[in-house]
Order: C-alpha cells, then structure tokens, then sequence
C-alpha cells in the first residue's frame, strides 16, 4: 500500500476536494458576517438596564450553547424546516436547502459564543467611562457606540478571531444534512478511490492550512492593535 | 530527507513485517479468538435491522453471519457499521467479514475479496406522486436523495448524468428528506426501497417507484483481500446453505409471501463469487 496523494488531488476527485473546501470557507465567512451583529445585538442586551431584555439574552445564549452543534443542525434541516410556512419551505427547497439550513445553524450557534466574548469585553471598560458619557448627556446607545465600543473593540477581536477558528473546524459538522463541505466531499473521495489515507491526509492539511492562517492573523492583531492601559 | 529516510525505512519495514506475521491467517486468529465479527447495517430491514422486541438485530444477513460462525466454530458478533465505514472497518480489522448489503464491483475488487453472491437487487428510485415524474430521464437537473458510501451515487449519476445527488449517512434519513419534500426521488436498492414503501402505511398512495432499474447490483460478503481460508469457509457454507435448501428458506422467510416484500420466488442462486461479464 504505497501513499500516492496525486490520485485524490487531480482530476475529478481534486475538483470536488476544491468545491468542499470552497464551500467551507463560504460557509465560514457567510456565517461570520451574520453571526458579528448578532453576537452584538445578544450582548448589549444582556448589558441593558432593563430586566426583560437582560432575561431574553441570557436565554439565547444559555440555551443555545448548552445544546451541541451537531443537535443544532439536525434541528434546523429536518425539523425547523417543517415548521416553515408552505410558500417559504417551497422557496427553501427549491434553493439549497442543505447549505441555508447549515448557516442559520452555524450562525445562531456561534453568535452565542462571540456575544459572551463581546460582553466580557464591553465590561472590562470601566463603568465610570460610560457614566460620564450618560452625565454629558448622551444617551445609552450613542454612548456605547462613541465611548465604550471603540475602546472594547481591542479586547473583544482576539477571543472573536479564536472563535472564528472553531467556526472553521465546525462547518464540518454539516456534513450530516447533506452540505457538500469539505468532509463531505471527502468521505465521497475516500468511497470512490478507496484512498481513504491520502485523502484524510489532504483533507487535514486543508483545515490546518486555514486554521494557522485565522491564528496568523490573530497574532498579528495583536501586536498591531494591543490592549491599552484604562 | 536522506537522512532521514535509511532509519525511517527501517523502521518501517520492520514494523511492517510484524504486521504481517500477526495476521498470517485470519480464519486461525478468529478461531483462536472465538468469535466472528460481522460488520451489517442495522439499518437496512430485511438484511440487518433491529427487531423491536428484543432490540436485538437480526435479518437476512445476519442469518448468514451466524451460519458462518457456525460452520467455524465460533460465536457471531455483530457490529453495526455506517455504509461509508464498511470497507474501511473490513481493511482495518475492525470486522472480520461484511454482511452489510455490500455490492461486488470490480472497483471494489482492486481492495477486498468477495464471497459467493448471496442477493441480487436492482437499484431503483423512488418519487412523490405529485413530483409528476414517471421516467429517469425527467430526474434531468432535479435533486435526489440517497446514502452515503454506496453505489447508489455513481449510479444515478451514470443513469442520469445531470442529476443533483445529496447523501446522508443512512437511508432512513434520506427517506425522511424525500417525505418532507427536500428531493423529488430517493434512490436506493430496489429490496430496501420495497421495504421502505411498505412501511410507509397509509402515505403509500403519495409515492411510487420508477420502472426503471439503474443497475443490477450483484451483493455479496466482503472479505479482506488474501484470505483464501477464510474465503473458502465462508463460501463453502454458503454452498452448503444452497444445496440443503436452507438459502431458499432464508430467502422466503425474509422476503416471501409472509415478509413485507412478498416475493413470490427467489430469482437468483448462491453460486458464483464472479461478476458477470
């Protein structure tokens, strides 16, 4: 049995490889771009003053991360989708159903965990700075946005980018409902040449390629923008 | 990478060699260990499935398992094993043969042996009444569904090139993906699908299967490559089962006139380990 990588990554097998691992990162970006406001929006109002909308918050997040991401997407695919409206369900199915229901999930998932880290991060600014904004006359809303984000941006981007690499590695999850990902394209590979070590190989390399990448730029993040002294 | 490479190659053939005196051959290691391990589905009714009384699982392919362990001398274990998995547990050792609706292609040839055929199916697609499809032909473009790991994929796409084929991991679920309308066929062999229909009860009326087979699928038991021993234990017992009349028994009691799938006769004999020409 001699290892010969040029057979899962030319031709046929290495376009559909190409596509998983395309798919991947579509799956990666399109849910970081959804998840980032979320993940905001969750965890200013677990910070509100009012009592209502701090309980809402808590909810999602506690209710969301405490159920694992694999329950998430069979819940979104086989039976969310259930529930649908018969127009909406149509449309649903008739687009890709597999890759949509993947990246409501993957973005409820990990807006959960980001809106923790934004949190932490809004409260490691002291609370006087926003007291003094509210004393000056600016309202709760503006305040956060001109006195207290700016400044918790530098704290919350390193644990955000951490959580980007796990949102990488979960999009393999995915797999379960049928997303052409990378590790479904691999698994299909691996039936078709029976080259499950080349392809496994290649596939690992894949993730690790981009996982050192998102870690790369968190390093660099930090060194540009550090932490700065309240 | 030279220098590395004497010792590496070393090492390597040395560790090499071991591997190949420890399993110089299966059938004594698994007499020595007393039990066979068969890899099924558990999930494929009537081959291999889990009786709801005893949540044991039993079936067609689990009979010939213990047919086999029998004819050894040894206990049957049976372990379930995801279609995707199956050749990859067999070359690993992780089951000593597969009973797992395995279909003998030549592909497949090129990495593990087969015993004689033990079913002949052909493979079918099934639709949703108000899909309007009545042909392959109109699957043009259209989304199925099916399991993961098979033959199922690459013969649909050969059936109709143009096709978009989703996978799971077990047919069940791709069942439940063509029920609530996320394809309009779920193709599958035409045993399972029958079963499948069967089951479906009264939602009966909303499907039906295509005339048309995409492939002849011959299933036999997969054997890890080399092991002629074992090979021919196995196939002598299933010659055995033949002529004592018992493989036709098994046949009818599972796929029969009392069975779901109610075959009225068996329209192929165990006999030959070839693929036909």
């Amino acid at each position: 049995m001699s290892i010969d990588l040029s057979i899962v990554l030319s031709g046929e097998f290495g376009q559909w490889l190409l596509r998983g691992f395309l798919l991947s990162i579509e799956l990666t970006l399109v849910t970081l771009v959804l998840a980032f406001p979320l993940a905001t929006v969750v965890a200013l109002l677990r910070l509100s003053p009012w009592k209502a909308l701090r309980g809402i918050g808590f909810a999602y997040v506690e209710g969301i991360r405490n159920v694992p991401l694999l329950a998430h997407l069979m819940f979104w695919y086989f039976g969310a989708t259930q529930l649908l409206p018969e127009a909406a369900r149509t449309w649903l199915y008739e687009h890709d159903a597999e890759t949509i229901c993947a990246i409501v999930a993957l973005t409820l998932y990990t807006a959960a965990f980001m809106a923790e880290d934004v949190r932490s991060g809004i409260r490691s600014i002291p609370g006087t700075q926003l007291e003094a904004a509210r004393a000056l006359g600016i309202g709760y809303l503006r305040s956060m946005r001109l006195v207290v984000l700016p400044q918790a941006v530098r704290i919350i981007v390193p644990p955000l980018i951490s959580q980007t690499l796990s949102l990488w590695k979960n999009t393999s999850i995915a797999t379960v409902i049928g997303t052409a990902e990378l590790m479904y394209q691999a698994q299909r590979v691996e039936t078709a040449t029976f080259r499950g070590v080349e392809t496994f190989a290649v596939t690992t390399v894949a993730y690790l390629a981009v996982s050192c990448v998102i870690t790369l730029i968190g390093v660099f993040y930090q060194r540009r923008y550090p932490v700065r002294a309240a | 990478m030279r220098i590395l490479s004497k010792r590496l190659v070393h090492g390597l053939a040395l560790s090499l060699l071991l591997c190949a005196s420890a399993h110089a051959d299966q059938l004594d290691t698994i007499k020595k260990k007393g039990d066979l391990v068969c890899g099924v589905l558990g999930t494929d009714e009537p081959n291999s499935f889990v009786d709801p009384k005893t949540r044991t699982i039993i079936g067609y392919e689990v009979d010939l398992c213990k047919a086999i362990a029998k004819k050894i001398g040894v206990k049957p274990t049976i372990k379930q094993l995801a279609v995707a998995a199956r050749i990859p547990e067999l070359q690993q050792g992780r089951v000593d043969i597969l009973a797992a609706a395995l279909t003998h292609t030549r592909e497949r040839e090129a990495v593990i042996d087969f015993s004689l055929t033990t079913f002949v199916t052909g493979q079918r697609v099934m639709v949703r009444k108000d899909g309007g499809i009545t042909q392959l032909s109109q699957l043009a473009g259209k989304k199925v569904v099916t399991v993961r790991g098979g033959t199922q994929e690459p013969n649909i796409r050969r059936a109709v090139p143009t096709v978009e084929v989703v996978t799971f991991e077990t047919a069940p679920q791709a069942l439940v993906a063509l029920q609530q309308r996320k394809a309009v066929g779920f193709v599958n062999d035409e045993v399972s699908l029958l079963d499948a229909y069967g089951k479906l009860g009264p939602a009966q009326k909303d499907f039906v299967l295509l005339d048309q087979s995409i492939s002849t699928e011959a299933l036999a038991l997969g054997l890890r490559k080399n092991e002629p021993a074992l090979k021919k234990s196995v196939d002598d017992t299933l010659r055995e089962l033949e002529q004592s009349g018992e493989a036709e028994r098994l046949f009818m009691f599972w796929y029969g006139p009392q069975s779901r799938l109610k075959y009225d006769k068996r329209h192929f004999r165990i006999e030959s380990d070839k693929l036909p020409t």
